[in-house]
């Protein structure tokens, strides 16, 4: 956006962003840079003793197959979610957008989940697909088959897991969508209604094109959710079977705590930190060139 | 108007600058002692340490002591503590008093009941100095637990099974009978990474294992570990909800008979009589993979617990352990733990797994070896060796594979460590 | 909107909400059955337990889980993390949207790089630093941590939304004289409602259910917030779920008569946000 010269403000008013500085500095940065000088030792997480060990640990990371496996699924829950939860959410939106009756409720039953922590989300699942005593088997028995171990096979559990991340947070994505197409002026269809064109037409000719920046911003926030997955993975699998459905997240959970490999897992947080920003940064750009101009 | 900004820019930020202004003040005259105890809320030995901390509070005017449960995350939540030099005045080090938190902890061997420490503990609990860190309750020494119901009702007698083959022998015949072999579970933590750590000292000699300790890692007979779990896997002996079972799963199969064998330290039978009092468990040494003696795996019990170097009030919380360390209380404390007292002048009821203990234990017949991930992997390993059994159970790996991850893991834990 | 209005289309739709209502339903109402039956009931979880509630749980939800104090605590810490982030996070973005230099630039990209930092690649240096501040076991510890983690998405936000505002207004009061800070507090922030909706929505509720780094922070039973008592009850009562699903549900009512109540001004506040 060109800023006319009168309005070009001077350079004081930038101590208004000054509070905020402070405290990531403090909160955020301090301990982001100490997190990356761990990341050149070999410290194990607690005690007094680290040596220097230079770039020994990102060095591993190009060699190291279990984190390769992690990036992946990091990728395919941060983009499988996010595919999932913009055409189910879209669908949702175009829905419930309609005079309908409950649709308050409806919007309001879809959203709950948002509302719950992940931690908690993951384990009410956790619940359902229990083998045992769980309710999915339990359907399964009731129509004659053999329990399944849901989340025993790698496969099976990275779609439970990508499915029950979408479905917690596709309120979300509905509510921006909805918002979206509230946005668009109706006389944009009367206009084309009178022109011919109906239904599927009009929605990829008006409403997709308007609804751009809802675009965005839900992708965005869906991407960021997904990318950092962490809760839900934990409950509901553990990053097992094996290390087969870790996300880096959980990675670094398991290496800092239980390998005791302080030095290495700040290695992966800073890798993870640098390839997720570069790939939202990315995204955005392209996204949306128009509404905020980062570059 | 500039200064207008500023007195914003400023007034917002006071928040963040008092951070560094406030201190917490204490009362003075009373000691408040924390003692984070890691034994969960609902747990026996729990319940005695509040009600033995209360009595002791009774006597002791101006000391109070916080005894709080662990949570989910009890070791993560101490290696945060320790890092941040921000340690409790006492706490419960869960087998790991010498090769994780002596570094942080008082020696104790100074105490007066230090000479009445089990002589079984010395391996696991002390220095070459002979110097040791905490307060063991109990005596861990653990093998294959067993439904003895169940193997009676299959002909099987435990007393006999002596060799690998033999409890191969027994898991066909309770295949054949309908009843799961082996319990394991890649959900928690524990029951995977314990088949390995229970097989291993069975199929490394004497001279594999020292040159591990060295740091030289022996990857034929810990493929011969890993290949023997995966033929047992092809055999169907395992447990059709191994990804998915809890503790609680497992220890309700044991009780009700639904398995025979559990690779599992003693205390989940206390948890497997809940679910069934009438149930008769046991357990048996482990037989070795390479045809030398049986044995049973022992360490560091279930509690110990230590005092911190840097604590201002150490020597109240001395005095208070050394409180724990009387017979009677030590005696209290470690029948909650239904295990073998850590201390000689104690007494302990071993409850349904007395026959056991008469049988493989007390007849000293048998060779007591360390748990084999604590003595030679370097500290850091448990989670490799539970990840690579699990990729094993689970089929998501092959030995090999699993193998060269732990050998990877191995070299650059025992890098780090040294 | 969609102008044909077929009966069969509207069939497909409401079959189609229908599944997806009863999906989003699912866990609760499994939570709910899990929660009023006692530990040794092993009967399905489909079943109610009709004329047999088991309200136990409940009761160890609210007095060993100490539920209703954590609802408390987790509202301070809302409350006052969403009250800064909403402040500072619209102080900030204003010289980053209308003062457009290469520095304020790249401010801005650092600030938004910082939404993407994982929590535990910064868990053990910030623990260690609240602990010499002492502000372990402080809600005004916990209150800058999450300010401090939501407010990039916050300026972001706010940033993308001030650059959409006409410029005119604030040319008109500027001509007539008005400083820069009564230009923001009578021109600028009445403008920001719609957009202030938004980013409380979004950053209130990661606050409510922040588990990583709270559960380090405010470790003392009393000062726990919602996620963490929750999840105590998977240890501390030896895996409780009967008591953790009672937890989990008391611990959605307050939230959920929130969004009740503010439901229109949801939606109203995403419209502003997804604008231009």
């Amino acid at each position: 956006m060109a800023t006319s010269p009168r309005t070009q403000k001077s350079w004081r008013i930038n101590l208004l962003y000054l509070p905020a500085i402070i405290l990531f500095a403090i909160f955020t940065v301090y301990p982001l840079i100490n997190g990356a000088n761990l990341s050149l030792t070999n410290w194990n997480g607690y005690s007094a003793d680290r040596s220097f060990v230079g770039l020994d640990n990102y060095l591993r990371l190009f060699t190291d197959e279990v984190f390769r496996t992690s990036l992946i699924n990091t990728f395919i829950y941060g983009f499988g979610s996010t595919l999932i939860q913009q055409i189910l959410g879209l669908a949702l939106a175009v829905a419930l957008d309609r005079a309908l009756r409950g649709r308050n409720v409806a919007r309001a039953i879809i959203y709950l989940p948002v509302l719950v922590s992940p931690v908690v989300m993951g384990t009410m699942y956790y619940l359902l697909f229990n083998f045992n005593n769980g309710a999915f088997n339990d359907i399964v028995v009731a129509l004659g088959g053999e329990r399944i171990a849901w989340l025993g096979d790698s496969g099976s559990a990275i779609a439970i897991i990508v499915t029950v991340n979408s479905l917690q947070f596709v309120g979300v994505s509905m509510i921006i969508y909805l918002a979206g197409l509230q946005s668009i002026p109706g006389e944009l269809y009367e206009a084309s209604t009178l022109d011919g064109a109906t239904g599927w037409k009009q929605f990829r000719a008006i409403t997709v094109p308007m609804l751009q920046p809802a675009f965005a911003t839900s992708i965005v926030l869906n991407l960021i959710g997904g990318l950092k997955l962490f809760d839900i993975i934990k409950v509901l699998t553990g990053g097992g079977p094996g290390y087969s459905t870790n996300s880096v997240s959980t990675l670094i959970g398991q290496t800092y705590f239980e390998n005791q490999s302080a030095g290495y897992a700040s290695a992966m947080g800073i890798a993870l930190f640098f390839i997720i920003a570069v790939f939202t940064l990315l995204l955005n750009t392209a996204l949306n060139r128009r509404r905020l101009d980062l570059s | 108007m500039k200064s207008r900004l500023t007195i914003i820019a400023a007034l917002t930020s006071i928040p963040l600058f008092l951070t560094g202004c406030s201190t917490g003040g204490s009362d003075e005259g009373s000691i408040k002692l924390e003692f984070q105890t890691g034994r969960l809320a609902s747990d026996a030995i729990q319940e005695k340490l509040v009600s033995l901390a209360k009595s002791y509070e009774e006597t002791h005017k101006g000391v109070s002591i916080d005894v709080i449960p662990a949570t989910q995350t009890y070791e993560a939540d101490m290696k945060v503590r320790l890092a941040a030099n921000d340690m409790p005045d006492m706490w419960g080090t869960h087998g790991w008093s010498l090769l994780r938190y002596s570094e942080f902890l008082e020696p104790l061997n100074n105490r007066s009941w230090a000479k009445d420490m089990n002589p079984a503990l010395d391996t696991a609990m002390k220095n070459e100095k002979g110097e040791f860190f905490a307060l063991p309750v109990d005596t861990d020494v653990s093998g294959i637990l067993y439904n003895a119901d169940v193997l009676k009702a299959n002909s099987i007698d435990p007393t006999s099974i002596d060799t690998i083959s033999d409890f191969e022998a027994a898991a066909k015949t309770l295949k054949s009978a309908g009843i799961t072999p082996i319990t394991s579970s890649g959900k928690d933590n524990w029951f995977a990474g314990n088949l390995t750590d229970w097989l291993a000292p069975g199929a490394f000699t004497d001279t594999e294992l020292a040159s591990m300790s060295k740091g030289t890692f022996q990857s034929e007979p810990y493929t011969t570990v890993l290949q023997k779990i995966a033929d047992w896997k092809k055999d169907g002996f395992f447990n059709a909800d191994y990804s998915a079972a809890t503790t609680d799963d497992i220890a309700t199969a044991l009780a009700t008979g639904k398995t025979a064998f559990v690779f599992m330290q003693n205390n989940l039978v206390t948890n497997a009589l809940t679910f069934n009092p009438d149930a008769k468990l046991g357990y048996m040494p482990v037989p070795a993979i390479n045809g030398s003696s049986k044995y049973l795996i022992g360490g560091e019990g279930l509690a110990a617990f230590g005092v911190a170097k840097s604590s201002p009030d150490k020597d109240a919380a001395l005095d208070f352990i050394d409180f724990l360390a009387e017979p009677a209380n030590e005696s209290a404390l470690a029948t909650a733990a239904a295990g073998i007292p850590g201390l000689t002048t104690a007494t302990t009821d071993l409850a349904g797994l007395t026959s056991s203990y008469d049988e493989f234990v007390a007849s000293d017949n048998y060779p007591l070896v360390p748990y084999f991930d604590r003595v030679y992997l370097p500290n850091g390993m448990w989670n490799t060796v539970v990840s690579t059994t699990d990729s094993i159970i689970s089929g998501q790996a092959n030995p090999k594979d699993a193998v060269s991850q732990v050998q990877k893991d191995f070299a650059s834990l025992y890098g780090q460590n040294k | 909107m969609i102008t044909t209005k077929t009966p069969i289309r509207n069939a497909i739709i409401g079959v189609g909400l229908v599944i997806v209502i009863g999906m989003q339903l699912l866990p609760f109402y499994v939570a709910l059955t899990t929660s009023l039956k006692p530990k040794t009931d092993l009967s399905s979880q489909w079943v109610f337990p009709f004329g047999n509630i088991y309200w136990e749980n409940f009761a160890t939800a609210i007095g060993d889980g100490n539920i209703l104090r954590a609802i408390a605590n987790s509202a301070i810490v809302t409350i006052g993390s969403t009250l800064l982030i909403c402040l500072l996070g619209a102080l900030a973005a204003y010289p980053l949207a209308r003062r457009n230099t290469t520095g304020n630039k790249l401010v801005l990209l650092s600030i938004v790089g910082l939404i993407m930092v994982p929590p535990l690649s910064i868990l053990v240096p910030l623990y260690t630093m609240l602990t010499q501040m002492g502000a372990v076991n402080t809600y005004w510890g916990t209150i800058l941590v999450m300010t401090a983690s939501q407010l990039p998405l916050s300026i972001f936000l706010y940033t993308a939304f001030m650059r959409g505002l006409p410029l005119s207004v604030e040319e008109a009061a500027t001509v007539d004289g008005a400083s820069t800070i009564q230009l923001l507090f009578r021109v600028v922030f009445p403008m920001l409602k719609p957009v202030t909706a938004t980013v409380m929505i979004l950053t209130s509720v990661t606050v409510w259910n922040e588990y990583a780094l709270s559960v380090f922070i405010l470790r003392s039973p009393e000062m726990r917030t919602i996620a963490p008592s929750i999840g105590a009850f998977f240890s501390t009562q030896n895996s409780n779920l009967g008591a953790a699903a009672a937890a989990a549900l008391i611990a959605v009512v307050p939230v959920l008569i929130i969004y009740l109540a503010l439901q229109r001004y949801f939606i109203k506040g995403m419209v502003a946000g997804s604008e231009k």
